[in-house]
């Protein structure tokens, strides 16, 4: 048990592993397999879509739900800096790297979703813009997210590598932290502000489904209902990615940060369910909880997981690591299902038509998904990312300065700003 | 420590109340008075078909004309020697269908094609314009250049008909347009379909004199027409495409969508755009506080950096 | 020989003993063979048509034999009632035939000649038969000249060619693979001249009347399409009027030779048919005045004997594409099923879900044995 002062590398363990290897072969086999979808097309030999299911696995899961999953960027970073949540500073690098490779696999993954990606540069000329649309507003507004506010709050742990590991490059990175600093609070409130417009933006796309989207999930708030599940989504993520890390490379925990995450998580899921039912009953649909057959024992297992698991948190048992863990996986579960439902699980198409992905499509997904992985397991290793105590540092320094001579990684007083 | 009620509400005034106030207040108010005002109208010129099953035989001879009017090949795919589509696909823009009763004792035709709706999912869905309505006719039709084979407009449409081309490199999406690009070439006068039918079950012409007509056949033949209305009228918001049936609509392939338009459901989440006012209202609230936390938050990291020689990290 | 005057054809008839009714018969049979494509019948009664017929002049024929079988000249002369190619003797004035006259040796050369000079660009001249082209046209000769001679010079005097036959129309059975004789058709050779190609092997004999009382009537020879085939006669598939049709269309087919779809008389397309890629009228008007003596009637698939890239080329029993696939008689339904759960996907999601589980209650389960309960432990001093 520690206290979380600033964020330290993972040191002493080598970047490339067996598991790292295996990602390598899993990605490589996605890759060959996209080349396959793009001379193929995306007809019957390479993806189970078909008309009636036109989003299959990939806008549905790698876009859709990995991004909903990977919202801590925007969820913990609300807290900790417009509420001023001190606790959740040094767990931010986790939500916004969790967050940064979440997004940018989920639109790689859209880059080859799409029939025509060429087509896309469109989203830069305005006068096309057709304003009415939801997609339009997830497109402009993921892009402009992930590459420009999401993407910059994600620099100063590169600025760090650049000044201790890269003399030549010191000058540049300091130039560029020092920019950053004064603009800082603007590129966070881009950085919150996009995240919730297209959240929600994704929540809205299926009210264009209509009554095709059975009565428990379709909402003319399904928006809010969506940006709020990745609230908790993102909460999930940042504290399996911490708790993982003591598995992993045997990191030591903070108490009172974890019991914070865990309660703002437990806050938000409560909310959130409150609302959901409330909608429902507002809406005149209560009765259909019990009466849609498989969709309502759908709708119970979602609120079983995730108010369950949030009920679980709450308790003095859920202050026990393992059991915090298997509580937060759970929630995210339930969590990854909820918005994954109105989509495809609790979409009623076309009389006759079921979709399931096929293998091909089944295997990239996944792939991409290896993608964000790997890049974590690099990141984390050669940059600082998870949590650490300022002893863990010193800790780190002394290891750092055996193995890479001349480093100075203490002892630097303040510059005058 | 979390920050006061004091400082909150000192950080808020700062920042963002008027503006909240003023974007709340001028992006709402008048949206929720013209909300009802919004329902999308067909333009003047507006063309369409009107389809009366109970004149329909079955003969497929506008599946074959369209093909021809539309140089498509026609789909052999389910056995090699025929045009059989078991649903419209991206080489057939419209298809002939049979509703049957399990004991045969009754039996309608249906003829699948777009609806042309006057305010379309499809159209509302797509993100550059790669579905558009002409402002004369109304009939709506695919601009390849804009799209992006997102098929985002496959899941909008109600009744599920624009269709993608699965297989190969720079995929279509086909639907009917009417025959637009031939009539506008001067290639011929009135689509295939409605040129070539035998009994005139489907005929062609402007929406408001088909609604004449088909409301004329429904009054000349009390009892005969499926609730004594035309689909399409009213349907969906409306479509240029009507229909009249004997047997139930949905029987026939013609779902239950109500009044309202597909887009109608995403009105309350226009209005909370209405200017952006909502968001560069909330963006300047959270800069505020973030702002004000940030000063402070620094402050903190130069007196940690004091104390351990250890560089601050943002 | 004696100069025949060109007598008409109403003269010639009541000369040759048929009745005004025959001749009528014979009108109304030809209207009914050329409904469209011919201005001789277009808009016209049979009575009309007979007017028009009887008062023309008898238009003189030359008739060439190259490489052939003869068969086009006996598909005229095996017509039953009425005698139509008695009928057909009598309208045209056959100056030359070699199957048909009497002579032979150097009076028929002389026939041949006299013909020919005395009716310089007058006479129509019908060729049966492929004209060989190897080796300076040697493998057919007439009277010691090689075809190809024959045909360019008597060709060169004539008012217009009607090649008669899938041999004189582009090759037929002589210009099958290996072709070793470099057989040709008509219009291979003379390029010059208005030519109108009757394929087939035979072709319909109505099909040759047409053309002719075209010519000797109205002076000009019917519209013809893209291969010079008439096109009264040669627009329409075989398969667009085979009465077989509703069984294709259907998915009713014969299997093979005798079994229980080929006695029921199903489409014959599996047995090679080629009716979906031939021109011609065969499927309306069929042979001898005999209802279903034709190929397909008498139960043997269509092998595309007027088509110079099916007949003798694609081999009998193939299948043939169907270029303009019309709807069957069986219907989409309102809504069919769209979908498939392939097993390996299912296996694969399976696979990492369980994976992915397992490894959830793994990791916990580990974490579980370095067992810290936070809220009991108490944080380092300093806490914010």
């Amino acid at each position: 048990m520690t206290r979380w002062e600033r964020s330290v590398p993972v040191y002493g363990v080598p970047v490339i592993t067996r598991g790292f290897w295996v990602l390598c072969a899993l990605i490589a086999v996605g890759l060959v397999l996209t080349v396959v979808r793009e001379v193929v097309g995306l007809g019957g030999s390479v993806s189970g879509m078909s008309d009636p299911f036109a989003w299959g696995l990939w806008k549905t899961f790698n876009v859709m739900v990995l991004t909903g999953l990977g919202s801590g960027g925007f969820a913990v970073g609300i807290a900790a800096w417009v509420f001023n949540n001190k606790k959740l500073h040094s767990v931010m690098r986790v939500a916004l790297l969790t967050s940064f490779l979440a997004y940018s696999t989920g639109l790689a993954m859209l880059g080859v979703d799409v029939g025509r990606p060429w087509n896309f540069y469109w989203v830069a000329w305005l006068p096309t813009w057709n304003l009415h649309s939801p997609l339009l507003e997830i497109a402009v507004c993921m892009s402009l997210y992930a590459s420009v506010p999401l993407f910059l709050e994600n620099l100063p742990p590169l600025f760090e590598y650049l000044i201790y590991e890269h003399p030549k490059w010191r000058g540049f990175a300091l130039g560029c932290e020092k920019a950053m600093r004064s603009v800082y609070p603007f590129i966070v409130g881009l950085a919150y502000i996009l995240p919730i417009m297209h959240q929600s933006s994704l929540g809205a796309l299926m009210i264009l489904g209509g009554n095709r989207v059975n009565t428990l999930w379709q909402t003319p708030f399904l928006p809010l209902i969506y940006v709020w599940a990745a609230a908790f989504l993102g909460y999930n993520c940042v504290v399996l990615c911490l708790l993982l890390a003591k598995l992993a490379w045997k990191r030591d925990l903070d108490p009172s940060v974890l019991l914070e995450l865990n309660k703002l998580t437990v806050w938000i899921v409560y909310s959130w369910t409150a609302f959901r039912f409330l909608d429902i009953l507002f809406r005149g649909k209560i009765l259909h909880v019990f009466t849609d057959g498989y969709l309502s024992i759908l709708f119970w297992v979602e609120t079983a997981l995730i108010l369950g698991s949030a009920y679980v948190l709450s308790t003095e048992k859920g202050k026990k690591i393992s059991t915090m863990f298997l509580a937060h996986a759970v929630c995210a579960l339930g969590g990854m299902i909820y918005r994954f439902s109105p989509t495809t699980l609790a979409f009623h198409a076309k009389d006759g038509a079921t979709y399931f992905p096929s293998a091909i499509e089944f295997i990239v997904s996944i792939s991409f998904v290896g993608i964000a992985v790997l890049a974590y397991l690099v990141a984390v290793k050669k940059l600082a990312i998870l949590p650490g105590s300022n002893e863990e540092w010193l800790k780190m320094a002394k290891y750092e300065e055996q193995v890479k001579p001349g480093i100075q990684l203490t002892g630097y007083a303040p510059v005058e700003h | 420590m979390a920050m006061t009620r004091r400082e909150a509400f000192k950080t808020l005034a700062k920042g963002s109340l008027p503006l909240l106030a003023a974007g709340c207040v001028s992006t709402i108010l008048p949206e929720v008075a013209h909300a009802e005002e919004e329902k999308i109208e067909a333009p003047k010129g507006a063309l369409g078909l009107l389809y009366d099953a109970t004149r329909c035989v079955g003969c497929k001879s506008c599946m074959v004309a369209c093909s021809q009017a539309n140089d498509l090949k026609p789909d052999t795919t389910t056995d090699g020697l025929h045009q059989a589509p078991p649903a419209l696909n991206y080489h057939t823009k419209n298809i002939i269908k049979l509703y049957r009763t399990a004991d045969g004792s009754d039996h309608s035709y249906f003829k699948q094609q777009c609806m042309q709706c006057i305010d379309p999912g499809c159209m509302n869905a797509c993100m550059f314009g790669g579905l558009r309505k002409d402002p004369e006719t109304g009939v709506v039709w695919w601009k390849g250049s804009k799209c992006v084979g997102c098929r985002y407009c496959e899941i909008a449409c109600s009744f599920h008909i624009p269709a993608f081309q699965w297989d190969g490199f720079n995929p279509k999406i086909v639907k009917c347009e009417l025959c637009r690009d031939p009539i506008q070439k001067g290639l011929r006068k009135q689509p295939g379909c409605t040129e070539v039918c035998p009994t005139q079950a489907v005929i062609y012409g402007r929406r408001e004199d088909l609604l004449k007509e088909a409301k004329s056949r429904i009054a000349a033949s009390p009892g005969k027409y499926f609730e004594q209305r035309v689909y399409g009228e009213h349907d969906a918001g409306g479509t240029q495409v009507l229909y009249l049936s004997r047997v139930s609509f949905d029987k026939i392939g013609l779902p239950n969508v109500g009044e309202d338009s597909i887009p109608s459901g995403l009105k309350y989440s226009h209005m909370l755009y209405k200017w952006l006012a909502l968001p560069v209202a909330l963006y300047a609230g959270m800069v505020a506080f973030a702002g004000k936390n940030f000063k402070e938050h620094s402050h903190h990291l130069v007196e940690d950096q004091k104390k351990t020689g250890l560089r601050p990290q943002l | 020989m004696a100069k025949i005057e060109k007598e008409t054809i109403a003269q010639s008839l009541k000369n040759a003993g048929y009745s005004r009714r025959d001749f009528l018969q014979l009108c109304t049979t030809i209207v009914a063979t050329a409904p469209m494509g011919l201005a001789l019948t277009e808009k016209a009664t049979p009575a009309a048509v007979a007017k028009a017929v009887a008062k023309a002049k008898k238009p003189s024929v030359v008739w060439l034999h190259f490489q052939d079988c003869t068969g086009c000249s006996e598909t005229l002369l095996r017509t039953s009632k009425p005698d139509v190619a008695d009928l057909i003797l009598n309208i045209i004035s056959l100056d030359y035939h070699e199957t048909l006259m009497v002579a032979c040796g150097k009076q028929a050369e002389d026939a041949l000649n006299s013909a020919v000079t005395e009716n310089v660009g007058k006479f129509v001249l019908v060729v049966e038969g492929s004209i060989p082209t190897k080796e300076q046209g040697i493998y057919m000769k007439l009277g010691g000249r090689p075809a190809l001679d024959v045909l360019k010079d008597v060709g060169s005097k004539a008012a217009a060619i009607i090649a008669i036959g899938s041999c004189a129309s582009w090759g037929g059975v002589p210009s099958a693979d290996p072709n070793p004789t470099g057989a040709v058709g008509v219009d291979s050779i003379i390029k010059d001249k208005a030519i109108v190609n009757i394929p087939g092997c035979p072709p319909n004999p109505y099909t040759l009347l047409g053309v002719v009382l075209e010519y000797a009537v109205m002076g000009k020879l019917p519209a013809l399409d893209d291969l010079k085939r008439p096109k009264f006669a040669f627009d329409r598939l075989i398969h667009d009027h085979c009465p077989r049709r509703a069984h294709f269309d259907a998915g009713r087919f014969a299997g093979q030779f005798g079994d229980a779809g080929h006695r029921e008389g199903y489409c014959l397309f599996k047995l090679g048919c080629k009716g979906p890629v031939t021109h011609a009228g065969c499927s309306t008007r069929h042979f001898n005045e005999m209802v279903d003596a034709w190929p397909i009637g008498i139960g043997a698939p269509c092998f595309g004997c007027t088509e110079k890239a099916v007949g003798f080329r694609i081999p009998a029993f193939d299948k043939v594409d169907v270029h303009l696939a019309t709807p069957p008689d069986t219907y989409a339904p309102i809504s069919g099923s769209v979908g498939k759960f392939g097993a390996a996907a299912a296996g694969l999601v399976g696979l990492a879900a369980g994976a992915l589980g397992g490894a959830t209650w793994a990791a916990s389960q580990k974490l579980k044995s370095s067992e810290e309960t936070i809220a009991e432990q108490k944080t380092p001093a300093g806490g914010k």
